[in-house]
């Protein structure tokens, strides 16, 4: 049984079908890669996954469990699905190390000083430690995003989905924020990856995903999507984009 | 003309000190009401259900559209009235029903700022950026958890420079209490300026502490303002 298994995954919006069919497996300690052109499906689809957009048709199971059917056991499924958004949205009103507590505090009921030791040992691995106590709108784009990893990191999920993690930050901020991510594949981080990244995905991916109109088109290696991809749409898109 | 400032000053001054002394009292725990009923009307408008939905549109606008005097003698005069009458009708007993001038000013202020209050809150939750909410479900909290951790807090913080706004107007609009004979400040001004013709000297000393009152509090509004503007 894989860790989470998307079974005919459909989405609409209103008549606008923006998820057809979509099958995907991941096993424990898979980093998966999504790639494709704006407007594709690929952050809806991801989305689907923690249930901020609710699936049309189809199902989801985690660990065989079938999620769209949670109703309110929802959000502690989501306590074991961490999530890095495009644009952070880190807690303005909290600094860097209550961004990362607090969840842990209220929802795993953590004491205070167990979170905090935690929190600043998941601060150090992103190399944050040194903001602990700073706002998060006084750090720069890539910081807020190593932030926002260290906070999904600290619920202990059992899956990361990262949303088009550097699509917001300036190019010099990228490598940062990859080179945390890159860390967390090899420790075996179970990841979904939505990216224009396509360095990350081939060196980091084990399999990738070429989604292009609400449909996977290609599904593969690193090296047979980029090397020897097999359809015209997945050729197109890497000739433009590489 | 000869005006005597000082006499006037001398004889007035004890009398609306006291009457400083209800004003806040009305104020603090009027403006505290109606923070309280306004987030509850904000956080009602925003559920989903259409008919909560109609009832406190159609509360608000009944409240926006009638001065806020009508409201102080509703509540001071018929409110009472109506309790008796209900009471007589249902129960069978007469009880006479008196609201404390005082506290029908406390009640008028916290239902019709409430309702204005209600509607700077609700814009401004509207305006929190729905990536805290989408944040805080990620993260494994329930919708009624992200409402009050992570958006009405941020909400609120940027309503302040607002809220000190109303309660400035507040300051003001309890001189309206003076025709529910709540012995505010212009009641007493009236009584004193009745008795001793010092006319001129009465209204303006009162005029004064008015200002006195408000320009504080209003540049203390300005300054939260700007510093709520400026990054952390």
């Amino acid at each position: 049984m894989s860790m989470l298994e998307i079974k005919n995954l459909s989405k609409s919006f209103g008549d606008l079908e923006v998820l057809r069919d979509i099958n995907i497996n991941i096993e424990r300690g898979e980093v998966v890669v999504v790639i494709g052109p704006s407007g594709s499906g690929k952050s809806t689809m991801l989305r689907c996954v923690n249930l901020l957009e609710r699936p049309t048709n189809g199902a989801i199971l985690f660990e065989g469990q079938d999620i769209t059917r949670l109703g309110r056991d929802t959000p502690s499924y989501r306590q074991k699905v961490g999530m890095v958004f495009q644009r952070f949205n880190l807690f303005p009103l909290k600094t860097v190390l209550e961004n990362v507590t607090y969840a842990p505090q209220r929802l795993l009921r953590l004491p205070r000083g167990t979170a905090h030791f935690q929190g600043m040992e998941y601060l150090r691995k992103v190399g944050m430690e040194s903001k602990a106590d700073a706002y998060p709108n006084t750090l720069s784009g890539g910081q807020q995003q190593r932030v926002a990893i260290a906070r999904a990191l600290a619920m202990r999920p059992e899956v990361l989905l990262f949303d088009e993690p550097t699509s917001a930050l300036d190019p010099e901020l990228v490598g940062d924020v990859l080179a945390v991510m890159k860390q967390l594949a090899r420790e075996g981080m179970t990841m979904l990856v939505v990216t224009h990244e396509m360095g990350f995905a081939r060196e980091v991916a084990h399999r990738v995903i070429f989604m292009d109109q609400g449909y996977i088109v290609e599904e593969g290696t690193p090296e047979e999507i980029f090397g020897n991809p097999r359809n015209d749409r997945t050729r197109a898109f890497l000739a433009r984009i590489l | 003309m000869e005006l005597h400032f000082g006499r006037a000053f001398a004889a007035l001054a004890p009398s609306l000190l006291d009457g400083v002394g209800i004003v806040l009292y009305i104020t603090i725990v009027g403006f505290l009401s109606s923070l309280v009923v306004g987030l509850v009307l904000a956080i009602g408008r925003l559920s989903h259900n259409r008919i909560l939905n109609v009832i406190l549109i159609g509360f608000i606008e009944i409240i926006r559209g009638t001065p806020l005097l009508v409201q102080f003698f509703y509540i001071y005069y018929v409110v009472p009235m109506l309790i008796a009458g209900f009471a007589s009708m249902l129960f069978g007993v007469n009880i006479n029903v008196q609201i404390a001038a005082s506290t029908s000013g406390i009640i008028g202020f916290a239902i019709n700022y409430g309702c204005y209050l209600s509607e700077v809150i609700r814009g401004a939750i509207v305006a929190v950026d729905p990536g805290q909410r989408e944040a805080g479900l990620a993260l494994g909290f329930n919708e009624a958890q992200v409402l009050f951790r992570f958006i009405i807090p941020p909400a609120l913080r940027n309503s302040i420079p607002v809220f000190g706004n109303y309660l400035v107007m507040m300051i003001k609009d309890t001189s309206l209490l003076a025709m529910i004979s709540v012995q505010e400040l212009l009641l007493r001004t009236r009584t004193f300026a009745s008795q001793t013709f010092l006319t001129v000297e009465a209204y303006t000393i009162l005029a004064l502490v008015y200002l006195v009152l408000s320009i504080p509090l209003s540049q203390a509004a300005k300054y939260l303002e700007h510093r709520l503007q400026r990054p952390r």
